[in-house]
């Protein structure tokens, strides 16, 4: 496809040479009569002011392409690689900057994760302690409180034992006296008594 | 009057003649002049258009000139010069191509003139001489009696034969060839000279390459550290 393109625009070319130089031809028919073959002589030699005109010619145009062309290009030449220098130095400095900042949030990072590990393991032992703390106190508690109701039991038990026989010992003095018929001394009082409490005593208890 | 071949004067200026030939040298170099003068008005830290050809033309000169003459400070000092003559030489061979050119009054390729290319070849004669005094001082005049002093001669012949070389071969390439066209014109006027004309084109091309080369050659011959 590209190859026949150039097909194309050769043929275009050549065509446009063929037919600007047919003009030409034909301008140079109408303009100066019939062709004439080339007869002219060979230029003359040593003509000094075509030489003159020449190496002005040339040093003019030296002096245009060196004020317009050759100076303001290598000027800029110049500048651009100063330019690309500077781009690559500046490049290889922020490389640097960022590998080393690149490092440092790594240190950083390392640094961080032990701290935090290590402040987990804080936590976790704190925790560990207050917990088993908890659990002794509630424990110790636990103890004093059993130790208490079984103290306040006992003395509850002992307290309802002596109640009772005191209970019964009225009791039975009435029973005794409703027996009997009789008031009771103090002696006799003391020997029944004494004698129920234990027998009472032993069946209650 | 025949193809391109005038060789009279154009008009006076004052009293000084104006050829055919010198006219179409102020047109090579006002339009040589104007494209730098345009490429490089506006320069652009990233080119573009006339400023991005011109460069790549500058750069590859000097890239070229490099490794022509080895040396890179001699390359920049001599570049400019030589693409001059380059531009200048390449210009001046197709201002002979332009259809209708024959017929256009002040036309003529300068370059179909050895008063021209004598000239062209003169300052690169001085510029080699120069080149060489600038780059060794004193010491280039050795290279006359190099490597006896019974060289002499022959060094000598060899000093004239370059630029007599460089004037002959791009005048008798140049005028050869516009004579040739005329010839064909006139006997085959139409198809027949287009190859030829194709060919012009890239004769047109080596010339000014063989030109430039042989000097920057001379240059670097002149400069080398064997002197």
């Amino acid at each position: 496809m590209k190859r026949n393109k150039w097909i194309y625009l050769s043929g275009l070319l050549l065509s446009l040479i063929m037919v600007m130089g047919f003009v030409a031809l034909c301008m140079a028919s109408e303009g100066g009569g019939p062709i004439a073959a080339p007869a002219g002589k060979p230029p003359a030699f040593g003509n000094l002011y075509v030489i003159g005109w020449s190496a002005v010619n040339f040093f003019v145009l030296l002096a245009m392409l060196y004020k317009f062309a050759f100076n303001p290009i290598n000027a800029m030449l110049e500048q651009r690689t100063n330019t690309i220098e500077s781009s690559i130095k500046h490049a290889e400095e922020l490389k640097v900057e960022v590998e080393q900042m690149r490092k440092e949030a790594q240190a950083n990072l390392i640094e961080s994760r032990k701290e935090a590990q290590e402040t987990v393991a804080r936590a976790t032992k704190a925790a560990e302690d207050t917990k088993n703390d908890i659990v002794a106190k509630a424990k110790e508690e636990v103890d004093n409180m059993k130790l208490r109701a079984k103290t306040e039991i006992e003395s509850a038990t002992e307290q309802a034992k002596v109640e009772l026989r005191d209970t019964a010992a009225t009791l039975a003095m009435m029973a005794a006296e409703k027996v009997l018929g009789r008031a009771i001394t103090e002696a006799d009082h003391q020997k029944m008594v004494k004698e129920f409490v234990n027998e009472a005593g032993d069946l209650l208890c | 009057m025949i193809f391109g071949m005038w060789d009279s004067i154009f008009f006076r200026l004052g009293p000084i003649p104006v050829d055919h030939l010198v006219v179409t040298q102020w047109a090579v170099v006002a339009l040589l002049g104007s494209i730098a003068f345009f490429a490089t008005r506006n320069m652009q830290m990233v080119p573009r258009g006339l400023q991005n050809g011109f460069e790549l033309i500058i750069t590859f000169t000097y890239d070229f000139f490099t490794q022509v003459m080895d040396e890179e400070h001699i390359a920049k000092k001599w570049a400019p010069l030589l693409s001059t003559f380059f531009l200048f030489i390449i210009c001046s061979n197709y201002s002979g191509l332009i259809p209708g050119a024959a017929e256009i009054g002040g036309f003529q390729p300068p370059t179909s003139n050895w008063n021209v290319t004598m000239t062209l070849a003169v300052i690169t004669l001085l510029s080699v001489h120069y080149a060489g005094f600038s780059e060794h001082g004193a010491h280039y005049l050795g290279h006359f009696i190099s490597p006896n002093p019974a060289f002499l001669p022959l060094n000598l012949l060899e000093e004239i034969a370059h630029p007599l070389s460089l004037t002959v071969r791009l005048f008798g390439n140049i005028f050869g060839e516009e004579m040739i066209i005329a010839y064909l014109l006139f006997m085959a006027p139409f198809l027949v000279p287009t190859a030829l004309m194709g060919l012009s084109v890239m004769l047109g091309a080596i010339q000014a390459v063989v030109f430039t080369l042989l000097s920057a050659s001379y240059i670097a011959a002149a400069t080398s550290a064997g002197h």
